[in-house]
């Protein structure tokens, strides 16, 4: 090894070795975990092997929370990529009260989440709520309907409340990228005849490709752990319609109290991320030639 | 020589006097005005107890389950916890909650519980905690909405679907039923359990008995009454039903109380609140009951002198003249659990149990009456807390209100996935 790789590694040594401590020991303690059937945090239990791992596939709630999750990241990606660019084109133009709109999109993330999820919970309350109010005064509904009291509609109502608390941000970033980009390219466009469509299509996404792929890989993996909004407004439910594998995880270490069988799908949640991870940068990375 | 040995002694006793037990108290009533109350309670136990500091940590309901469990392992957990009975089973199982019994019958002794109120707490030979406080399920209207509509407030259960019918009218509501996989729908369809003879929910061998025809009919009628409900009451939790009430979005709820909403929201009419045993099966009037739950004090620690300082501290809550304050944090919500709390002037003395005194006194009543699953007769078990804290008696119920399957496929399903969670 060079003089100056060894230099490298001794200066970037002590991060390295403290990220694979805060990673590596609670998986390896969670992987322990798992071998066994503790079921109360700090009791001790009979070491079972694998036994956990052969019954997780086998339980339909496992099946069914592994749905949920997979709908979960393509609701989510689908209506916060479609509010983000919205945004993020609408301010990209000069208009006026521009600033004030920039800044006032970011509040929606910078509201903690309980304060989102009663606020979305009065709004949609059938009793008390704006929303069935302006729908019924609109003629949308003929009485008051519950958002959150069947499986379908409990389900797209909480992914439009979590692409509305977080499209703003991943607006944000898209700002940036838009902001990057070289104005005299869509100058030269419009001499040349091009549309808005075009130049979206031929100038705009090209250059936003590689903070697509940031937002493409980042934004799942925060989309898949979500917890606090889906567990503040439904608890998972109705019928276990919005039960994701983060909310089952939970559930199954602290209402359940079979906290190895939690650590067994924490452990597959992590293996499923991390084959995710790896799949979507070894397919989407940009190219050094893109 | 003797001068210096002396000198030594008298420096360990001044160390001796000086050394102050501390005491923890975890409890979930976060609400300003409870703290207020507690802190008060405390600072003057503090007060006259200078060898004895309690200090007060606010917790709440959605976490402690994790938390306390998770504090006991971490040996963190604080010498006094407020509980609820199905709570307590697992830390006693993982024998962080003491046996208190003998602490309970010098309690009873001087203060008489009610036996109901132990009923929750004794099992396995031992008492698992201090019963501080009870609070039973009531159903509550407005007279003025029973008097519009010429009908008599419910005794049975077809009383109860006649008046919710008669009353879901003009945008509101008959009677707002909670169908959310959560506490507060597991009290109410229990409290209909309870009135129809299906209280019971494990034989004495514990297994478990909840599949049977006194359980149907009862989520049978709930389904029932559950089309006068509000539409999304498949997501409410005790607020939203409170609030349906205040606005007059619904005309009858199942709830601890609507005191202090119904006074501060909606007019605080006394007169016009009705509160009435919650409606029994035809031809049950025998089995009138409620759900209730009586909250208590574990002590968490088996150190003699923080035990000793703990007990000292339960004890001055329950003196007449500190309980009914103590109580009346929430006025109206919180009940007595002993024959002396019951009569103490602390308690009927505050302005708003003045002001509600009749219902009250109804609550009061229908508490005594009050069981909870799990913890009837004597047949209890831990198995219990899986139950409870995973709320299947409201999954078994959304089995019927939302995936629409019959009252008897819900409950034999209910009764096979109750069966895999106790294993």
């Amino acid at each position: 090894m060079k003089k100056n790789n060894i230099e490298g590694w001794l200066f970037v040594s002590p991060l390295v070795i403290w990220i694979s401590l805060i990673i590596l020991v609670p998986i390896y303690i969670a992987f322990e975990l798992s071998l066994f059937n503790v079921k109360i945090i700090g009791t001790s239990g009979k070491f079972v092997g694998i036994d956990n791992y052969i019954k997780l596939f086998g339980k339909s709630k496992f099946v069914n929370a592994s749905l949920n999750s997979f709908y979960w990241i393509i609701g989510n990606a689908i209506c916060q990529t479609f509010f983000a660019f919205t945004i993020a084109l609408t301010i990209n133009y000069k208009f006026p009260g521009k600033k004030i709109m920039a800044n006032w999109i970011i509040l929606s993330f910078i509201i903690p989440t309980v304060v989102v999820v009663v606020i979305w919970k009065l709004m949609l309350s059938s009793s008390s709520g704006v929303i069935n109010s302006v729908l019924i005064d609109i003629g949308l509904l003929d009485e008051a309907t519950g958002f959150f009291s069947s499986p379908n509609k409990a389900f797209i109502s909480l992914v439009l409340i979590n692409s509305w608390r977080w499209s703003p941000f991943l607006a944000l970033i898209i700002l940036s990228g838009l902001n990057s980009i070289n104005r005299e390219m869509y100058d030269a466009s419009k001499v040349d005849g091009a549309n808005f469509v075009q130049q979206f299509l031929f100038i705009t996404f090209p250059n936003l490709k590689s903070v697509l792929f940031v937002l493409g890989l980042v934004g799942t993996l925060l989309s898949f752990n979500i917890f606090d909004i889906i567990w503040l407004i439904t608890k998972g439910g109705p019928s276990s319609a919005t039960t994701t594998l983060p909310l089952l995880i939970y559930e199954t270490a602290f209402t359940k109290f079979r906290i190895s069988q939690a650590a067994t799908l924490s452990i597959v949640t992590s293996f499923l991320l991390l084959l995710f991870s790896i799949i979507f940068i070894k397919s989407m990375a940009p190219k050094e030639d893109d | 020589m003797n001068k210096l040995l002396l000198f030594f002694i008298s420096i360990l006793f001044s160390f001796n006097a000086f050394a102050v037990t501390n005491v923890t108290f975890w409890h979930m009533e976060g609400v300003p005005h409870r703290v207020d109350r507690i802190q008060t309670l405390i600072d003057e136990f503090n007060t006259a107890n200078p060898d004895i500091n309690v200090t007060q940590e606010v917790q709440n309901w959605g976490e402690i389950y994790a938390k306390a469990p998770a504090s006991v392992a971490a040996g963190t957990a604080p010498e006094l916890l407020v509980g609820i009975p199905d709570f307590t089973p697992i830390l006693a199982e993982m024998g962080a909650a003491q046996p208190v019994e003998d602490f309970v019958a010098e309690l009873d002794s001087k203060y008489g519980f009610y036996q109901k109120a132990l009923d929750q707490y004794t099992y396995n030979g031992h008492t698992y905690a201090v019963p501080l406080w009870n609070m039973a399920l009531s159903l509550w209207y407005r007279k003025s909405d029973f008097e519009a509509a010429g009908i008599e407030p419910p005794k049975t259960w077809s009383d109860l679907k006649k008046a919710a019918k008669a009353l879901t009218k003009d945008g509101v509501y008959g009677i707002g039923l909670p169908g959310n996989k959560q506490l507060y729908t597991d009290q109410t369809i229990y409290s209909f359990m309870v009135n129809s003879g299906a209280e019971e929910i494990y034989n004495s061998d514990g297994t478990l008995r909840f599949d049977n025809p006194q359980t149907v009919a009862a989520y049978d009628v709930y389904k029932e009454l559950y089309q006068y409900s509000a539409p999304d009451a498949a997501n409410w939790t005790w607020g939203e039903a409170e609030a349906c009430f205040a606005s007059k979005g619904c005309a009858m709820i199942l709830q601890f109380t609507v005191i202090s909403t119904y006074d501060s929201q909606a007019g605080g009419d006394a007169s016009d609140l009705g509160v009435i045993q919650i409606p029994y099966a035809n031809g049950k009037a025998h089995r009138a009951g409620t759900v209730s739950y009586v909250n208590s004090a574990m002590i968490m620690t088996d150190d003699e002198a923080k035990m000793d300082a703990s007990k000292k501290f339960l004890s001055f809550l329950m003196e007449p003249g500190n309980y009914g304050r103590f109580i009346n944090m929430e006025p109206g919500l919180f009940l007595p659990i002993t024959e002396a709390g019951s009569k103490d002037s602390t308690y009927w003395d505050d302005p708003v149990v003045v002001k509600y005194k009749s219902q009250v006194e109804t609550m009061l009543d229908n508490s005594t009456r009050g069981s909870l699953f799990g913890f009837t007769n004597g047949n209890t078990f831990t198995s219990i807390s899986s139950i409870s804290a995973q709320n299947l008696l409201a999954q078994t119920l959304q089995l019927t209100l939302i995936d629409d399957k019959s009252p008897q496929d819900a409950v034999s399903e209910g009764m096979a996935i109750m069966t895999e969670a106790i294993e």
